[in-house]
């Protein structure tokens, strides 16, 4: 078994925004994995990791596009514990996700995956495309916003609580296969690989990168291809027109009864 | 809404850690050559987010709840405690800095300190077990057997025992001279230890199976005073007597839980060994030495204290940087009308006054402890001849790293409470819980007044100003580096004239010293204060050049600029506000003889 998890770089979603004109102004930002990708590479860890035994049931890559020499998020994915990375190397700033999709796919491919994990979306853009299309270009069964999952070995498929509006849907879904995460997917016995007794209570969310991981996540191997040797050609169908700062919140207003509240809910701001 | 309190601001750690402490450079000494910048922030970073998601809201709780004496003898650490442990474990809190023979990762001290300064700022208590625990171990490694090394070492840097230093008893504070427990040597290797202590951090707790105190004890027999104290590993349980992995109890008994105003979370014990006479110790180190030996864990103590300190006032500056720029309070001065919406108090003056003189004594005082942990690095695993010369600058300014974060920082939680108004005042607000720890700091590890007599007393006089020489040279480089970067005049100039102010003061007490070597020590704390003074002010000159010269060809608006504005801001803060006193506390160790001749039964 193996399993490809994509992962990207973002500008901290913690950091407030700065404007250079027309754009964000990323220049003295600090670049940190995107959350939902750590969500994703603690799945595919738990699936892989047959707690009280040395064995381990999956081989688990790590994904990203990004400049090889910016490659912090990888190494930090390699010390939470995944085996190996492959990097493409290019700007991911520069690209859609149509040609994400494209080189996550031919990866997948090349490697010969059996599971495609990802974060449901990157906390930057907010897309929330990569894996779908990913799956269309692989032409494979997939379920997105998983937030539980239990993978049955025998039968080669993954059951997978999807969080849909009104309410958790529960698909099943044959191997190889493609999946996004949310956030419940960390809870303490959201995944369940069929080993690891089904009971076992993980720690709340996605570990920390210990620092003999990371020290070890340096010995560990990473590829680097270009977009060109994977056979797919950058091209952007979107293009960025303008970024500017939600307008301010007008100050509220203060009524002097409930029947008001109620009026105005009704007639002006028509929500109810 | 502003989010979670951050504990530490992420962009001042790395502008010390990388900008002006230049960690990178470290990789080129071979004890470090496996490590690289990347290394170093992931493990920050790590460190930082335990410390924000798991530490920090533990923290409340801890202080609500500290643990108490139970009814059967035993003291049981908050049950979150559990949880918290482990974690800290698995990151490698307690190994990081120590070598890999030993099963650490030989991280410089100088990372581990940014770090560090994360998990203290969250939860002072739960980082405690993690600091005696490393301190312990460190000993063992120092001084210890191979046996004793994998007996009682190893376990406690897998996190499977904890360890405590135990020093103070109770008819003897600070003066160890004066202690009496007894260690009888046995045919079987082992000493049976008798007496008993106070004051002991995390002598009991349940976290883990084991605790391991080690002890200051007098050999039967041994001279009188510190030349007779000998340093022992005393267990709570020890191995049995039978061969395999049986442990036993080690008539090591819990006799009291002291009731602390802060530090809740980590019991303070009073114990007492040997009850049954069948408590086992094994000795560390040669005979008589244990003082010499203790210092070692003491030395790394005071500089963790030190950084306790900053990292409590770190923690209270940003929850009243917050409050400030939420509270809406007051309109500014001489606008009268009432309809106008009030403004948030950080618009007031006299607010950002507060805020400022906080942030120059956090980011004075952690640039401080940076400062005395490169020293550290570069002293055990610098280039040969660059060696001595850190060694003797941290042995230097240990007491200035110790007591100075401790002394102004309980300032800098005074001034956070403050701007929390009334509610600073109730525990409804965690500014009053901060203050109750920070008080430790001038306390614990070697009060203030142990502090500057070991700074005036044993550093500057006795060894006639030699490495206070040495000191004056890195405060003149970083005047001249500061000119040549166009960092404001005003501020070289007067650290100038600070160092000469020092450097007069020194050669009156160094000629005072021959004549009465009493009354040259009677204004220690005010030498210490003023000495400390000085070299934060150097530290802030260093940091004025680095933000100047990064601010060099930044457009305005663009990138750190803000930044790097507040860090210039901050340093002309510090010296206006905090420099001046150095004129006036010379002027009292020359002149004040109010207490050198008070007659005690005056008062």
């Amino acid at each position: 078994m193996k399993i490809l998890v994509t992962v990207k770089r973002i500008p901290d979603p913690d950091e407030s925004l700065k404007f250079a004109g027309n754009a964000i102004d990323t220049s003295s930002s600090k670049w940190v994995a995107n959350a939902f990708d750590e969500y994703a590479v603690e799945t595919a860890l738990r699936m892989a990791e047959h707690i009280g035994n040395k064995d381990r049931l999956a081989e688990v890559i790590v994904c990203s596009v990004c400049p090889k020499d910016k490659r912090q998020h990888v190494t930090q994915f390699l010390a939470m514990g995944a085996d190996r990375g492959v990097i493409v190397d290019a700007d991911e700033t520069a690209m859609d996700s149509q040609t994400v999709a494209k080189l996550v796919a031919e990866v997948f491919r090349r490697e010969g995956c059996d599971l495609l994990v990802s974060g449901k979306l990157s906390q930057d853009s907010e897309g929330n495309e990569v894996a779908q299309r990913a799956a269309g270009l692989l032409d494979l069964p997939q379920a997105s916003f998983a937030a539980t999952l239990r993978w049955d070995r025998g039968a080669n498929a993954l059951t997978v609580g999807r969080e849909v509006d009104d309410g958790v849907e529960t698909k099943t879904i044959p191997l190889p296969a493609v999946v996004s995460v949310d956030l419940r997917i960390v809870l303490p016995h959201s995944v369940k690989n069929g080993a690891t007794a089904d009971d076992h209570k993980y720690s709340d969310g996605a570990r920390l990168a210990s620092l003999r991981g990371i020290t070890m996540a340096k010995r560990k191997k990473v590829d680097v291809h270009t977009p060109a040797a994977l056979g797919v050609t950058p091209s952007s169908h979107v293009a960025v027109a303008g970024v500017t700062a939600p307008e301010k919140r007008a100050a509220g207003q203060i009524v002097d009864s409930a029947q008001t509240l109620v009026n105005k809910l009704i007639t002006e701001a028509k929500v109810l | 809404m502003s989010g979670p309190n951050p504990l530490v601001d992420d962009r001042d750690i790395a502008f010390l850690l990388h900008d002006v402490h230049r960690a990178e450079d470290l990789v080129a000494y071979p004890a470090f050559a496996h490590h690289d910048r990347e290394t170093f922030d992931l493990y920050v970073d790590s460190v930082r987010r335990l410390a924000r998601e798991a530490l920090y809201p533990a923290y409340r709780t801890m202080d609500e709840h500290p643990p108490r004496l139970e009814p059967d003898g035993r003291v049981r650490a908050h049950a979150i405690m559990h949880e918290l442990w482990p974690r800290m474990v698995e990151l490698g809190l307690i190994s990081a800095t120590r070598p890999e023979a030993v099963g650490g990762m030989a991280l410089p001290l100088l990372v581990s300190t940014a770090a560090d300064v994360y998990s203290m700022a969250a939860n002072l208590a739960a980082f405690g077990y993690v600091g005696l625990t490393r301190g312990a171990a460190h000993l063992i490694e120092a001084f210890g057997t191979d046996e004793l090394r994998e007996r009682f070492m190893t376990p406690m840097l897998e996190g499977r025992f904890t360890g405590t230093m135990a020093l103070t008893e109770p008819h003897a504070g600070s003066s160890l001279g004066d202690l009496t427990t007894k260690a009888v040597p046995t045919e079987g290797g082992h000493y049976l230890i008798r007496g008993s202590k106070i004051f002991i951090s995390a002598a009991d707790h349940g976290i883990t199976d084991n605790v391991v105190n080690l002890t200051l004890a007098r050999i039967e027999g041994a001279p009188a005073g510190t030349a007779g104290i000998s340093l022992f590993a005393v267990p709570q349980r020890r191995p049995g007597d039978g061969s395999g992995d049986d442990w036993v109890d080690n008539d090591v008994h819990v006799t009291g839980a002291i009731h602390k105003v802060g530090w809740r979370g980590l019991p303070s014990l009073a114990l007492s060994f040997g009850e049954r006479g069948d408590c086992h110790g094994w000795l560390v180190g040669p005979e008589h030495r244990g003082l010499a030996c203790m210092f070692q864990m003491m030395n790394e103590a005071r500089i963790m204290v030190g950084l306790n300190g900053v990292a409590t006032a770190s923690v209270a500056y940003h929850e009243s940087l917050a409050y400030a720029r939420e509270r809406a309070q007051g309109r500014p001065l001489g606008d009268k009308d009432p309809t106008r919406p009030p403004v948030a108090i950080v618009e007031h003056a006299d607010v950002r006054r507060m805020l400022l003189r906080q942030k120059a004594i956090v980011e004075g005082g952690l640039s401080l402890v940076m400062q005395t942990a490169r020293w550290a690095d570069d002293a055990a695993h610098g280039p040969p001849h660059a060696r001595k010369r850190a060694a003797a600058l941290l042995d230097f300014i240990t007491p200035i790293t110790k007591s100075f974060p401790a002394e102004r920082g309980y300032l800098s939680n005074t001034l956070a409470l403050q701007i929390h108004g009334g509610y600073g005042y109730s525990s409804e607000y965690l500014p009053e819980a901060w203050l109750r720890d920070q008080k430790l700091n001038s306390i614990h590890e070697g009060t203030t007044g142990i502090q500057a007599l070991d700074l005036l007393g044993r550093k500057v006089l006795r060894e006639g100003g030699r490495t206070l020489a040495l000191l004056a040279e890195e405060l003149h480089a970083a005047v001249a580096e500061a000119a040549q970067a166009g960092v404001d005049p005003r501020l070289g100039q007067a650290l100038q004239g600070a160092m000469t102010t020092t450097a007069e003061l020194v050669a009156h007490l160094g000629a005072l010293a021959q004549a009465n070597p009493t009354e040259a020590l009677a204004h220690a704390t005010d030498f210490l204060d003023l000495l400390s003074t000085v070299v934060v002010a150097w530290q802030w000159l260093r940091q004025a050049t680095v933000a100047t010269r990064c601010l060099e060809g930044l457009a305005s608006g663009r990138g750190r600029e803000g930044f790097l504005r507040a860090k210039l801001a901050t340093a002309e803060c510090f010296f206006d506000a905090e420099l001046p006193r150095v004129a006036a506390l010379a002027h009292r160790c020359r002149h004040d003889r109010s207490y050198v001749e008070l007659d005690p039964r005056w008062l």
